[in-house]
């Protein structure tokens, strides 16, 4: 993530090993990807398995825009450019779904089914 | 403006005509991309706000996705990215055989990608009826795996024309008719193929594996194996050694920039795959 | 014609030369229709940006007038509920899209590359796309006027279910949708493209510090713009789809939540009132200083400001939406941070204030406006902050209070600046300076007839009167006030009509201006005007904030820095000037036709020709042929090469 962009030259042998390491990273990513799908599987509670989904999929994003975009060698604007797309859309999205989880946004259809099952089971 | 061929080798992190050195095209999609984060985040929010409250007779998501189908296409996506990576490495260093290969098996893991949706569409509409107008589940899901789907679709013609591009000649012999038949031949390629092998999947779906189901699917299909036949040779004859071209070093930047498109649609996936898909099975 | 080598846009020069290319057509016209269409100069697309909207400022008041005509008595029939509906639609979708915005985009296109010392923007064709697809878009919003189905009538935020097939079964609110639609395309690959410039495209020794207070503002709004769009490019594919194909989005009955489109719309809606009022801050920042013979007081400050508001701008959307009941911690935490906005929104005032105090006023018409900028834009501040109080804001809620307060900061705020933009920038535009006398003489006619209009609002609105209703009783105690904003309206209309008179008058007859009419202090005052196309003979280097007033402190150093960089340049092959493209406008066409064939056509029609796939499938292939073409016709230029007196010494270049 330092903008300390190397020579052409000097880098050389890094640029060799920029194959290996880009066929390490698809391998991690889908080996992660395995672990994610026998993660639901698991008995843990549900709170716990969402932030372990959470967690290995920012990996996964991480990985992906850092290693195969880029990020990682380019100067850090580029970086700072996309988080603050990033970080808007994900505080958008959050906002979102705090908001329709509120019991006031619960629609009145839904409710009135809620309702109704209750007084079914009472 | 100074030139940066001037200086030798291209550094590919660096350009000294811009005044923070990042190339123009790779700052204009960086900032698309922050814009197309908003885009999908918004999207992805209104299928999960619809998720949070399913009406009455909504279907049951875990009833209907197929994680095994979903779980390999996320797999292939990956793995394009892997090669548009190796691709985008491959026209750095000006090994242009390499990035036409490179380009060549992103375009096929994208193509397999699109064919995976396709099917899973149609198991969605078909077997378990779910339409995007007969429930909420179903026109948040379509509509956002869809504009998923359709943002792959531009990738895939983009990489092909990008392909096509890398072999325009130096001597400008018949530059347009080449070039039109190459894109044609290519586009029909990857469609005609694509309906191939999903007939032969829905062929093998209906009547078990057998030498008759494929050969009823080939009798069926023949026009479709006689154009892809011809759309596979012209590939082959436009790809025969030829006298040089102008791609190289220098457009490792529109590669690159169409690259960060790839893997941007890659990361979403990654999204949509943890959020729509597994989220519901837990 | 020796003199304009062809060559490759950058760092191709030592490549062999005259390169075959996809070249169909290379156009050449530099006068004439021709020239206008197949543009990529940034000033002409800035010219035609400001024509298009002064254009639609224009449709937009007389919308207004007559808007103001129908309230002017209690019960007046003057217009039926159905044209009232569809003129309040369409004044404020025409007045935001059409006029304010585009009107911005004109000063950041003409204005913008000037000040940081660049010879185009990034990507000059890209450019004159969002300019034609903007075109696109604002005819696709008022082509209902011509047809059967009539204009948008659902309000310019067409909350749902208003906008359904059930409540609005005319194609007039699919004009709406796709309008947008399309005018949103065109901003973002704008705002895209303004933000590589300011990026990219510098002039040597103009940091980020360095940039003119404009300049920031462009990039903030066009931040702005491509983190906001895309809220309502999704909530407006959903309501299109819920038209067009049957989904359930916003469709009750099935689960869809009608809500939610207020939702996305406001998550837009929010950062797009600062879309509009950050561009005018930018130009009162830069006509106050001018005129007061001081640098700006605190930019630092002004800056930092500008980027919370733009910040911030994101997280108080819902408090347009406090009465639909979403909950005390939602309601609570987006009304402190809508109070928390105002804070760097005044540090601006008294940083103004700070730039006025002790320096030498020239008060001329610019000046005028941007103090009655000051001054009316606070009033509309503070009755913003009075919105932020919610359990205030649920009496005010739709009522002529919000409508009092939202023309406060749009007329006040953004007209005024924009107005006073333009007679401050028209000398370098044009060569040519609006006289002072039929200037201010506009000014305090617009000003008079904008308070007169709006003020009585304020009590109008409190007194209970609601948006939106065509009419009401005459004893609703609402009659007297109506009238008095009636005639307001007509002075203001006057006013309008006196400005634009006089502009017009100018541009062919008036007072010719010399170079640096007002001894400005940004680089776009060092070019002599008319602008030469290729902006500046010698790209200059920044060496201090108000860089032009330092460049006139420092001749002799700065003439011997210009010689040297036009030596250097001379010897890369001299300045370099993109080709100009009739793609971008082929693109924005095949747009256009593919959006009337969405719109103006029923799926479902007799046998026959399908207009509504035919149209769509025809203008999508002429979109893809466009940009195809402009893709393979490659960012391509040639060189100028000027004389010692920075006189064009080829001949207009030819191919």
């Amino acid at each position: 993530m330092s903008d300390s962009s190397h020579s052409p030259a000097a880098g050389h042998a890094a640029e060799e090993s920029k194959f290996a390491a880009y066929v390490q990273i698809a391998m991690l990513l889908a080996v992660i990807t395995g672990v994610e799908i026998a993660v639901i599987g698991l008995p843990f509670a549900k709170w716990l398995l969402v932030s372990v989904l959470v967690v290995l999929s920012a990996v996964k994003f991480m990985f992906v825009i850092f290693y195969f975009m880029h990020l990682r060698w380019d100067k850090v604007f580029c970086t700072i450019l996309f988080f603050i797309g990033l970080i808007l859309a994900g505080g958008t999205m959050w906002a979102l779904l705090q908001l329709f989880s509120t019991e006031n946004s619960v629609p009145l259809s839904v409710a009135v089914n809620t309702l109704a099952d209750l007084s079914r089971l009472g | 403006m100074t030139s940066q061929a001037a200086t030798g080798a291209i550094d590919h992190h660096h350009d000294h005509t811009t005044s923070t050195g990042i190339p123009n095209k790779k700052l204009l999609m960086w900032a698309f991309l922050a814009s197309d984060c908003m885009f999908f985040g918004t999207l992805i929010s209104t299928h999960l706000i619809y998720r949070l409250h399913p009406p009455a007779g909504n279907p049951v998501p875990r009833q209907i996705f197929d994680i095994p189908l979903t779980s390999f296409s996320t797999f292939i996506l990956l793995m394009s990215s892997l090669m548009m990576a190796l691709a985008v490495n491959a026209i750095q260093k000006g090994n242009l055989k390499s990035m036409r290969f490179s380009l060549l098996t992103t375009i096929l893991f994208g193509a397999i990608f699109l064919g995976c949706q396709v099917f899973e569409f149609n198991n969605f509409v078909f077997e378990h009826h779910m339409t995007i107008t007969n429930s909420i589940l179903g026109t948040t899901f379509f509509t956002l795996t869809g504009t998923h789907g359709t943002h792959v679709a531009i990738g895939v013609l983009w990489l092909g024309l990008m392909y096509v591009r890398s072999y325009k000649s130096a001597t400008g012999e018949g530059l347009w008719l080449t070039t039109a038949l190459h894109v044609v031949a290519l586009v029909a390629a990857v469609l005609l193929s694509m309906k191939l092998v999903l007939s032969v999947v829905w062929g093998l779906q209906a009547h078990g594996f057998s030498g008759a189901t494929l050969a009823g699917v080939a009798s069926a299909q023949w026009l479709v194996i006689v154009g892809a036949l011809i759309a596979y040779s012209a590939l082959r004859w436009f790809a025969r050694p030829a006298g040089p071209v102008q791609f190289d070093q220098s457009n490792a930047v529109d590669v690159e920039s169409m690259g960060l498109y790839w893997h941007f649609v890659d990361i979403v996936w990654i999204v949509i795959f943890t959020a729509v898909y597994l989220l519901e099975y837990l | 014609m020796d003199a304009t080598v062809k060559s490759h846009f950058i760092g191709k020069e030592d490549k062999a030369p005259a390169k075959p290319s996809f070249v169909l057509w290379r156009p050449s016209a530099k006068t004439g229709l021709m020239s206008w269409l197949t543009t990529v100069d940034h000033k002409k697309i800035g010219f035609l940006y400001g024509s298009f909207a002064l254009f639609f400022f224009l449709v937009g008041g007389v919308e207004a007038l007559l808007i103001r005509l129908q309230l002017m008595h209690p019960n007046n029939t003057l217009l039926t509920a159905q044209q009232y509906n569809t003129l309040f639609t369409m004044h404020g979708t025409t007045m935001i899209f059409l006029a304010v915005m585009p009107l911005g985009a004109a000063f950041f296109n003409f204005i913008m590359p000037l000040q940081i010392g660049a010879r185009d923007v990034a990507f000059p064709r890209l450019n004159a796309f969002s300019l034609w697809t903007f075109v696109a878009g604002a005819i696709i919003l008022n082509i209902g006027w011509f047809l059967p189905d009539g204009a948008p009538d659902a309000g310019w935020f067409g909350y749902a279910p208003l906008t359904s097939k059930l409540y609005n079964p005319t194609h007039a609110t699919d004009f709406w949708i796709l309008g947008l639609q399309l005018l949103g395309v065109a901003s973002i690959a704008a705002a895209l493209n303004f933000i590589v410039t300011i990026i990219n495209l510098r002039a040597p020794g103009m940091t980020m510090m360095r940039l003119p207070v404009f300049t920031w503002m462009t990039l903030i709004t066009s931040f702005l713009i491509i983190l906001s769009f895309p809220a309502i490019t999704i909530a407006l594919v959903e309501v299109m789809f819920d038209r067009q194909f049957g989904t359930n989005f916003f469709e009750v009955s099935n689960g869809g939540m009608p809500i939610l489109w207020q939702h996305l719309f406001w998550i837009f809606g929010h950062p797009e009132v600062y879309i509009l009022i950050l561009p005018a801050m930018g130009i009162v920042s830069e006509i106050l200083p001018t005129f007061s013979r001081k640098p700006l007081f605190g930019y630092p400050i002004v800056v930092f400001s500008g980027a919370s508001i733009g910040f911030l701008g994101f997280t108080v959307w819902s408090h347009h939406m406090f009465t639909t009941g979403m909950g005390t911690v939602a309601t609570k935490a987006f009304a402190l941070a809508t109070m928390a906005i105002a804070v760097p929104t005044g540090v601006k005032i008294f940083n103004w204030i700070g730039t006025l105090w002790g320096g030498h006023l020239k008060m001329r018409t610019p000046m005028m406006f941007a103090l009655g900028f000051i001054w009316m834009f606070m009033i509309g501040g503070f009755s913003g902050v009075m919105h932020s109080a919610a359990p205030a804001d649920a009496q005010q809620q739709d009522s002529y209070f919000v409508v009092a307060h939202f023309h406060y900061v749009l007329i006040g705020g953004s007209i005024f600046a924009l107005l006073g933009g333009i007679h401050y920038w028209f000398p370098l535009m044009f060569g040519r300076r609006v006289s002072e006398f039929w200037g201010k003489l506009s000014f305090w006619v617009i000003f008079t007839g904008f308070n007169i209009t709006f003020f009585p609002m304020h009590f109008l609105g409190l007194n209970g009167m609601p948006r939106r209703t065509f009419t009401y009783d005459g004893n609703m105690g609402w009659s007297t006030a109506n009238f008095i904003a009636t005639i307001g309206a007509l002075i203001l209309g006057v006013g309008i009509a006196i400005y634009f008179s006089v502009v017009i008058y100018t541009y062919f007859k008036g007072e010719k201006a010399g170079e640096d009419t007002w001894d400005g202090r940004t680089l776009e005052w060092s070019i002599p005007s008319p602008v030469p196309e290729y902006n500046f003979a010698v790209i200059p280097t920044v060496h201090a904030r108000d860089a032009f007033w330092y460049e006139k402190h420092h001749q002799d150093e700065i003439a011997k820095e210009k010689a040297e960089h036009h030596q250097a340049e001379a010897s890369h092959g001299g300045i370099h000037m993109p080709f100009q493209s009739i793609y971008p406008l082929v693109a924005s066409i095949g747009i256009l036709i593919a959006a009337i064939g969405i719109t103006a056509f029923d799926s479902n029609s007799a046998p026959g020709i399908h207009w509504k796939l035919g149209l769509a499938l025809t203008g999508g292939t002429i979109m893809f042929l466009g940009i195809y073409l402009w893709a393979l016709e490659g960012a391509e230029g040639y060189h100028l090469h000027l004389d010692d007196d920075g006189h064009d010494a080829s001949s207009q270049p030819k191919h």
